[in-house]
């Protein structure tokens, strides 16, 4: 595009001029400017320029002269610079308006001008310059100065440049008169030349394309862009028709000419439909141009004009759409074109004109080199062609004769014309040319993921680079085509890059990618010729004789160290005697074709020391048989590698190994066929426990060259990329079925069977509370144990944690259940000595490091456990060890061990309250519980309670109990006093299983508060050793804590309390008096209603029923006296109560209301008591 | 003339491709075919573009290069066929026609219970069948 002329490339803009008054010439040129749409300015200081503007012939003489061309080159840009559409004349006002001379002056000045701009039609405008508003404007002057320049009133315009706000709107006007008589100008001249048009008697065709190529610039210079357009094609086509016809230039000249006229039309016509949006026109526009010219290639010599021009077209059009594209923002894909000729979403990617564009240079490129070589062997050298130079018409040459000051055009003919083109198109390097144009499409299609089209952009980018020797640039971009190839498997396409490729580095001495290159394209799949014979780069037709001589080729390199190397092709490199060539094949390499290593081990877990077998397996593509001097299998235990070795060249091999560490195979032969599979199996064994793992397989060709393949697993083997398409049998690694499918290149190799014992021993259930010892025990028998160390887990037994932290309780001071609390050493043992030796004791986890053991020791230690919660837990113990003092050797044995235990509650313990023997108080809350049910109960205020706590013993072992106390958190206030403390059992007591042991406290509240805080209830038990009892002393042993808080009680005054107050006995026949006391502890008056039911084996005398009111803080004392009618265990009479004031009913219990009923008086023996307040009551 | 046909797979790789051309330009014709893949990916991914030739295997005209004309045919199984002529005026239902046969020849080809799906094909009746069709193309509308 650049090479277009800036005005044709550029929309036209209007041309006006002024003239005189000079110093305002600025401020109206850049007004002008600025204006929408611009006018450009063209200033004249004074008049004695404006001749400039005259006419040089006459019109008429055109029609008649012989045309010479079809329009001349500086035809627009004069109609752009030189040639305004309006003339302004400036006049200041005292010129105008002042003195007459001044006036005479101005009217000779109008004179001229007109006489000059007649000729061209120009129009005038007279602008009226007013110094200051004092300035006198006459009317009668002003219609003279309109007469004398025979304008219309509109087109005086009076300027005053000092007055800032009339100034602008005066230029204004100014603008918008001279844009409307440039548009009159341009639309008069439009007019004027569309008439000689519509003649139709003009002399030749050309004159209607060059008409029509005029009347479409007016159009344009007053943005007329549709009527441009029209005239345009109009003159494009009659353009095209006149192909044929005209004889006026010599063939190829006339081809040339054509051709050019019709690119700027093209260009005009593409410009104006993407500008105004119609991107779908254009490209339809464009395929129009290019098939029309397509086949106008003209004479054989010249043709390469053709394709240099077409590529013109091709990259033009490609950045017009490219600029456009940025500017619209994409097209709408839907309407691609009519349905008879569809257009391809193609179409409108600049890429794909650069690519064409490139294509058609190319083409260029070789017709020229073809028309160079023959004006090369015809020898004419003469230096005409130097003076050629392009003519005044478009499109046209002609030779520049100077005689002195005299400059003539003389014609060319076709030969010197083509002469002269080859000279011209010598002087280009065609290829950097085609390079940037393909670099364009290759980046272009590139960002737009069109992957494959941009590589075959890059291929022939490539292909350019590498013919100009341009090596780098070349090889990088091969390379990243060749993968995409590689990806899709165009096998063909691929051979042909890594033919390039391979060359390339061939050329950059790099034996390393020559080798690589050349091996892939060896093992590439192709057996049948696929018809690619001509038109092939460096590889060579792609068959399978052409894959052999790759392959014997860089065989021969890689044999050759000396460099000896007969191949021209291959003498640039060479591999120098020390040198080792090593290629890594791993999982994504694309020279896995070249050599796949699979390896298998027989077993998945070996024993240490005891052999399995492996199979190594390779696999080559390449078409000639590999010859492979020596393998090396390497794993990750590096003594467990070794050697394979063909027992053909075994001389070689020896001879530079030298002294070898590791073990070695010697095979008969390691020929390794075309796609046919090497198996080798050998034992191998490991005495170190871990994983086997098979790294790589090193195979050795020659004595410089190897080949590193990263080991495979046959059941994960990945078929090979290219050659699973083709239609050929596919083998396996390994002919076992089972190995095939599962086959893995690693094993397990265990440890070594443990010959230690551990054992466990635990006594029974562990009892919540106490610490519980769980002794282990390790007997060595065979090993020696080395750095042991013990490892000790609790374990839930139903798979949790020994862990929850939603019920942690505060007997639990911590939020384990069951706890590990430490590691106490042999017995007999110092436990200082190991204490720095144990490692880590958590709460679940414990790990301590066992001393030396001999063969045939045995060390013990102790595990303490807690139990806070009742709850099986599993105990796992494993020992680790090593049975050598070696550190080499440090392969460690485990043993592991695990025992259930489970935890019990060694002693429920339960309490109760009890009152004074036959004393009853009125409880309303206790009534009231009884229909509510509340769980927490209440206790009468500021009486003397009874509390009971038992010790039940729920183990199936016999325990010791110490002593039963109610203890007081520091922080609680006590708010009740309790007789029968904290004393302890001298002797303790013996609990059997299922026994209980009961304590009695006397417990009386205080009277001020109204809750009753007891403590907890401390129990300190140990369990009984039985028959060591005796010996040990008490003292040394730990007792075991094992508390319970007491509920709050609730502390009720009670309004009434009743006692029954009768003898302890009464005897048969004999009466008793029987008193019934009624105590009201309120301040009001209490009516009591109470009744007396008869009983069976009493008589009574006194009320049955009555209602009584007791006073306040007084008692009311009912007697009765009773006559015992039968012995024994006798219930009294039922007294029952109603208190009307609380409406509560009361009847005391059962127990407290009966009497023993002796027959006759008894005769009692007084016991010695004991002084002992503690009462042990054995139930059962 | 029908210069090449190509029979591509799910992975874009070649399964088939034949020219038919004295001029030896085989590596190009190969470039050609897979370039058009491109436009076969395109009009499969972005069905909408296509608009009314959704839902039909044959792909109409995929691009222009100079000299050649791509046609595109896409089996229900996502199998490609590339065509590419030197007739700049080819009739669509010549070439929907060509594709309908070579579908059915494809068909038959892959049914050989000796083919493994995904592999070249390499039946030679296959290929016979194909330059037939090859030869014929175009004929039945002159005639």
């Amino acid at each position: 595009m650049e090479e277009y002329p800036e005005e044709l490339r550029t929309p036209p803009v209007a041309l006006a001029s002024i003239v005189g008054c000079p110093e305002l010439h600025h401020l109206i040129s850049t007004h002008l400017l600025s204006e929408q749409p611009p006018i450009n300015t063209l200033a004249l200081p004074d008049l004695s320029k404006i001749h400039l503007f005259k006419k040089k012939r006459d019109p008429d003489s055109i029609a008649t002269s012989p045309v010479a061309g079809i329009f001349k080159r500086d035809w627009l840009l004069k109609h752009r610079t030189k040639i305004p559409s309006v003339l302004a004349s400036l006049f200041p006002s005292h010129h105008v308006f002042g003195d007459p001379a001044h006036w005479l002056q101005v009217c000779s000045d109008l004179d001229s001008i007109k006489t000059v701009i007649r000729g061209r039609n120009i129009k005038l405008a007279v602008v009226v310059v007013v110094q200051s508003n004092a300035d006198e404007i006459t009317e009668d002057r002003m219609l003279a100065l309109r007469k004398r320049a025979e304008v219309d009133a509109k087109y005086v315009v009076v300027l005053n440049p000092n007055d800032t706000s009339e100034l602008k709107q005066s230029l204004t006007k100014l603008a918008s008169t001279f844009s409307e008589l440039a548009g009159a100008y341009y639309r008069e001249e439009g007019r004027r030349v569309k008439q000689r048009i519509e003649k139709k008697n003009l002399s030749s065709v050309e004159l209607i394309v060059r008409y029509c190529f005029k009347v479409a610039v007016y159009a344009e210079f007053r943005s007329d862009w549709a009527e441009a357009l029209k005239f345009y094609e109009e003159a494009y086509h009659t353009l095209r028709e006149i192909v044929g016809v005209t004889t006026r230039l010599p063939a190829v000249q006339r081809l040339v000419e054509i051709k050019s006229i019709s690119e700027q039309f093209n260009f005009k016509i593409s410009t104006l439909l993407l500008h105004s949006g119609k991107v779908t026109e254009a490209v339809t526009w464009f395929r129009q141009h290019k098939n029309a010219y397509k086949r106008l290639v003209g004479a054989p010599e010249a043709i390469f004009i053709h394709w240099e021009w077409m590529s013109r077209q091709f990259l033009v059009f490609g950045e017009l759409l490219e600029t456009s594209s940025k500017i619209t923002h994409g097209f709408s894909p839907i309407i691609l074109g009519t349905s008879s000729k569809p257009l391809s979403e193609w179409e409108y990617y600049p890429a794909y004109y650069y690519q064409l564009a490139a294509h058609y240079l190319s083409e260029k490129r070789s017709a020229l080199e073809l028309s160079i070589s023959m004006s090369e062997t015809s020898k004419e050298i003469d230096n005409s062609a130097d003076s050629v130079v392009p003519s005044a018409y478009v499109g046209q040459f002609a030779r520049l004769l100077e005689e002195g000051d005299n400059v003539d055009m003389l014609p060319l003919t076709d030969e010197e014309y083509v002469r002269y083109a080859v000279s011209e198109g010598k002087r280009f390097r065609d290829s950097l040319e085609i390079i940037a144009l393909l670099k364009k499409a290759y980046e272009s299609y590139s960002s737009m993921k069109i992957h494959r089209m941009s590589s075959f952009c890059g291929f022939q980018m490539g292909k350019e680079y590498f013919a100009e020797g341009d090596i780098s640039n070349a090889k990088q971009i091969f390379d990243s085509i060749a993968s995409l190839y590689r990806k899709e498997g165009w096998v063909t396409l691929l051979w042909d890059v890594l033919g390039y490729l391979r060359e390339c580095s061939g050329k950059n001495r790099t034996t390393k990618d020559f080798v690589e290159y050349s091996l892939e394209m060896a093992a590439l799949p192709i057996s049948s010729d696929t018809g690619v014979r001509r038109d092939t780069g460096p590889a060579g037709p792609a068959n399978l004789i052409q894959r052999e001589i790759v392959q014997k080729e860089v065989f021969e390199l890689v044999s050759e160290a000396s460099g000896l190397s007969t191949n021209e092709h291959l003498s640039n490199l060479k591999i120098t005697g020390d040198e080792l060539l090593q290629l890594e094949v791993d999982l994504v390499s694309p020279l896995r074709l070249v050599m796949l290593a699979s390896v298998a081990f027989h077993e998945q877990t070996i024993k240490p020391g005891v052999s399995t077998s492996v199979t190594v397996s390779l696999l080559s593509h390449l078409p000639l048989t590999v010859e492979i001097d020596q393998l090396e299998i390497q794993f990750n235990q590096s003594n467990c590698n070794f050697f394979v070795t063909n027992a053909q060249k075994l001389q070689s091999v020896e001879g530079s190994n030298g002294i070898q560490q590791h073990r070695r195979e010697i095979a008969p032969s390691l020929s390794l066929e075309s796609n046919k599979w090497l198996r080798l199996t050998y034992d191998i064994q490991s005495d170190q426990s871990g994983k086997l793992d098979c790294l790589s397989v090193i195979a050795k060709i020659g004595s410089h060259f190897t080949i590193c393949c990263r080991a495979e697993s046959p059941a994960s083997l990945d078929s090979l990329p290219l050659w699973t398409l083709e239609d050929c049998s596919q083998t396996v690694p390994i002919k076992d079925p089972i190995l095939v499918l599962s086959g893995q290149k690693s094993t397990q190799v265990e440890e070594p069977d443990p010959q230690v014992d551990l054992h466990l021993g635990a006594p029974g259930p562990a009892l919540v509370g106490e610490v519980f010892l769980v002794p282990v025990t390790l007997v060595s028998k065979g090993h020696d144990v080395y750095s042991g160390e013990l490892k000790i887990n609790l374990v839930d037994v139903k798979g949790g944690v020994l862990f929850s932290p939603r019920d942690s309780e505060p007997h639990t001071m911590d939020s384990h259940h069951v706890q590990l609390l430490g590691i106490s050493g042999p017995e007999g043992e110092d436990d200082q000595l190991y204490s720095d030796k144990i490692k880590k004791i958590q709460q679940s986890f414990g790990l301590i490091s066992v001393p030396f053991l001999k063969n045939g020791d045995s060390w013990s230690c102790k595990l303490e456990i807690k139990w806070y919660r009742p709850k099986p837990i599993m105990l796992y113990v494993s020992l680790g060890y090593t049975p050598f003092s070696n550190e080499l050797h440090a392969q460690t044995v485990h043993v592991h061990k695990n025992l259930q235990i489970e935890g019990h509650t060694a002693i429920v313990l339960n309490h109760y309250y009890l009152m004074p023997f036959r004393r009853d108080p009125l409880l309303l809350s206790k009534n009231k519980q009884a229909s509510e049910s509340d769980q927490s109960e209440s206790l009468p205020l500021n009486q003397k309670n009874v509390l009971i706590v038992s010790a039940k013993n729920c183990t199936e072992v016999p325990l010791r109990l110490k002593c039963i106390s109610i203890e007081v958190e520091d922080d609680a206030e006590r708010t009740c006093s309790i007789q029968h403390g904290n004393e302890e059992i001298s002797n303790p007591a013996l609990l059997v299983p299922g026994e209980e042991f009961k304590k009695v406290f006397s417990v009386s509240s205080d009277m001020s508060s109204s809750k009753l805080r007891l403590g907890t209830v401390c129990l300190r038990w140990r369990r009984d050793l039985g028959v060591e009892e005796k010996s040990t002393s008490t003292s040394t042993l730990s007792w075991v804590v094992t508390k319970q808080n007491l509920p709050d009680m609730n502390l009720v005054l009670p309004p009434l309390i009743v006692s029954l107050e009768c003898p302890p006995y009464a005897i048969l026949g004999d009466p008793f008096t029987y008193f019934i006391r009624i105590s009201n502890q309120t301040q009001l008056l209490q009516e009591v209603k109470y009744s007396l039911a008869d009983a069976q084996s009493f008589v009574l005398s006194g009320y049955h029923n009555d209602t009584v009111y007791v006073l306040p803080k007084s008692e009311h004392i009912l007697s009765y006296k009773l006559v015992p009618l039968a012995s024994g265990m006798q219930q009294l009479p039922k007294f029952s109560m109603t208190s009307v004031r609380y409406s509560a009913a009361y009847q005391p219990s059962n127990s407290s209301n009966s009497v023993f009923v002796f027959p006759s008086k008894p005769h009692f023996k007084i016991a010695a008591s004991t002084n002992s307040r503690v009462e042990s009551i054995a139930n059962e | 003339m029908i210069v090449c046909v190509a029979v591509v797979g799910h992975q874009n790789n070649p399964l088939y491709i034949q020219s038919f051309t004295e001029a030896d330009d085989a590596l190009k014709l190969h470039h050609i075919v897979h370039c058009s893949l491109d436009v076969v990916d395109e009009r499969v991914n972005n069905p909408k573009k296509s608009g009314p030739m959704l839902n039909e295997t044959f792909l109409g005209l995929l691009y222009p290069i100079e000299n050649y004309k791509v046609y595109g045919y896409l089996t229900n199984t996502k199998v490609k066929f590339i065509l590419v002529s030197t007739d700049l005026d080819v009739k669509d239902a010549d070439v929907r026609n060509f594709f309908r046969r070579f579908h059915a020849a494809y068909v038959d080809a892959v049914s050989n219970p000796f083919h493994v799906p995904g592999k070249k094909i390499t039946s030679r009746t296959f290929a016979e069948r194909v330059s037939t069709i090859v030869r014929s193309f175009g004929l039945s509308s002159a005639g």
